[in-house]
């Protein structure tokens, strides 16, 4: 554990010397989240009409009428709520993005840079190392996806109906940012690192590790259309998938990482 | 403290390091020569328990190095890479307590201190190791390989790139290590650095072949030797010599080259047969030819070709 910390305390000096590694994650994070305040807020207000006006949203107001918590929102607000929390699950792709580039480039840079022989030659384990690289990668992500996530609730309590933002603090939408959110992150990097430890170029290993963005984006999408709904159940049934996944991951990475392979074959 | 036994490492079909074996005592410095190729940084991996060889072993201490043990063991060993390999954004301090903590130290700051002061650089501790001169980063380097206190040093390269100033500042440093008891060994292309510092040198082309001191290899390849310049042409005295029983001479104008056993007995026995045959004697020397004869000659007998 010691020499984990002492790793990750590098990652992260390393990081706050180089912060522009984390732009495309910060570019990606406010994109997340301005654009369902275009498709609820701005675009109804330029067009001056009103969400509830429109047949497309129906499967809104189904939605929302089933939950009595939600009944004293008008047809506005529940159209509101609705796109609102299907954007959280958008917001999960914000930690992946951004902890992308700094996973990819961990092993593989470490190489290039003739940073890794030093440090394979102390009493670092494998797994130590893999271990290290995945949470320098993970911890700037999850702040700048909390950081996000506050934004967004604050920027729904501003500009959305009253008691839209009651609508978005569920448990159902906080077990998945801060459950489901920081697993499927966690696997990104993990597979990011893996790659990382194989290939002889970062853009390799981002290009990669960036796949498992679209899982995400398949359930954003899946969501969207109505064709499942993200329940409590659902949600614990996912974060232990996904639990599994990330375990299955660090033993993969262990497996694969090749020290020998590292040291004598890339240039 | 370090022995080697029968290490071999193939690399698919080209065999790295082949057959080597050697002993080395605490506060021994140990210096592989061979040309690029060699086996030498490969070699010096397999002592630092980075790659494992295809067979032998290397043992430290009583210990022989295993997959299992070598987290364990590289506690005892430092490292330095041939290129110093130092986290650029971070400072001097920052990149050797990482590895202080790596290492486990019981205070990393304290030790971290030590070394900066052991190696002159207190004062450019909070310097981005990326503003560092090539010289100071070999030097940080070096702090960082030694900051674990290893009982054994392997250098790889140590001294390449560096300004005169800083290689002998350099191999002040090892010298001091080998004052200390530490077992050294370091690769090289440097043979004036190896004649300089080392015990005994190595020199390989995937063996090894020859293992001794600078003056025993000498010895071994081109005999010991004196050298006498004397006032008149050598070849007027060639005859006195041969009476006396000496018969490896070489005469060449002014200078007899003499084939002997051993310097420090046969060196005044010259010196009064010739001043006695009424020779002037100018000067009288042990010849030593440079190390990088000595190489030459040993890697050109040993893989010369038959035409």
């Amino acid at each position: 554990m010691t020499r984990i910390r002492a790793l990750l305390g590098k990652e992260l000096a390393d990081l706050r010397q180089n912060p522009s590694i984390v732009v495309p994650a910060v570019i990606a994070g406010i994109l997340s989240m301005l654009l369902p305040f275009f498709i609820a807020i701005i675009v109804p207000a330029l067009a001056g009409e009103r969400l509830s006006d429109s047949s497309d949203f129906q499967i809104a107001l189904e939605t929302y009428r089933e939950q009595p918590a939600l009944g004293d929102l008008d047809p506005e607000g529940a159209i509101q709520a609705w796109i609102f929390q299907q954007f959280l699950v958008l917001l999960i792709l914000t930690p992946v993005a951004g902890s992308m580039s700094v996973a990819a480039y961990s092993v593989v840079g470490e190489k290039q840079a003739h940073t890794l022989e030093p440090l394979l030659a102390t009493p670092l384990t494998t797994f130590e190392l893999l271990a290290a690289k995945v949470l320098g990668a993970l911890a700037p992500a999850l702040a700048l996806a909390l950081a996000c996530f506050l934004i967004y609730l604050a920027g729904v309590a501003i500009f959305a109906q009253p008691g839209v933002v009651r609508a978005l603090v569920t448990p159902v939408s906080l077990a998945v940012m801060f459950v489901l959110g920081p697993l499927a992150a966690l696997a990104a990097l993990q597979l990011a690192v893996c790659v990382s430890s194989r290939v002889n170029d970062p853009r390799s290993a981002q290009q990669i590790g960036a796949l498992v963005v679209l899982p995400v984006a398949a359930a954003f999408i899946l969501q969207i259309t109505g064709t499942f709904r993200l329940t409590l159940p659902v949600v614990a049934f996912v974060a232990l998938a996904l639990a599994g996944v990330n375990m299955g991951l660090m033993l993969l990475g262990v497996a694969l990482f090749d020290r020998e392979s590292i040291l004598t074959r890339w240039k | 403290m370090l022995r080697v036994d029968h290490l071999t490492r193939r690399f698919g079909d080209r065999i790295a390091v082949d057959d080597v074996s050697f002993e080395l005592a605490p506060g021994e410095i140990f210096a592989l020569l061979g040309p690029n190729g060699a086996g030498k940084t490969t070699t010096l991996r397999m002592l630092a328990g980075l790659i494992e060889p295809s067979s032998g072993s290397v043992r430290v201490g009583a210990e022989a190095l295993s997959r299992r043990n070598a987290p364990r063991l590289r506690r005892r060993i430092g490292l330095l890479t041939e290129t110093p390999g130092l986290w650029e954004r971070l400072s001097v301090r920052r990149n050797l307590l990482v590895y202080a903590r790596l290492y486990g130290m019981a205070d990393p700051d304290a030790a971290v201190d030590e070394a900066l002061d052991v190696f002159n650089m207190r004062d450019r501790a909070g310097e981005l190791a990326a503003r560092l001169s090539k010289g100071l980063k070999q030097r940080v380097a070096l702090a960082r390989a030694l900051l674990h206190r290893p009982d054994i040093v392997l250098l790889d390269e140590p001294t390449a790139g560096l300004d005169p100033a800083s290689a002998r500042e350099l191999r002040e440093l090892v010298l001091r290590l080998r004052s200390q008891r530490r077992t050294i060994v370091i690769s090289t292309h440097n043979l004036d650095e190896a004649e300089r510092v080392a015990d005994r040198v190595a020199v390989m082309r995937a063996r090894l072949v020859a293992v001794d001191s600078p003056a025993a290899l000498r010895a071994r390849v081109f005999g010991i030797r004196v050298r006498v310049v004397l006032g008149q042409p050598a070849a007027s005295v060639v005859g006195v010599l041969t009476e006396r029983g000496f018969s490896d001479i070489q005469a060449d104008g002014h200078t007899l080259s003499i084939g002997v056993a051993d310097h420090a007995s046969a060196a005044p026995a010259i010196v009064r047969h010739l001043v006695n045959a009424g020779a002037d004697v100018e000067s009288v020397v042990a010849e030593e030819p440079p190390l990088e004869e000595v190489y030459v000659r040993l890697l050109d007998t040993t893989f010369a070709r038959p035409s």
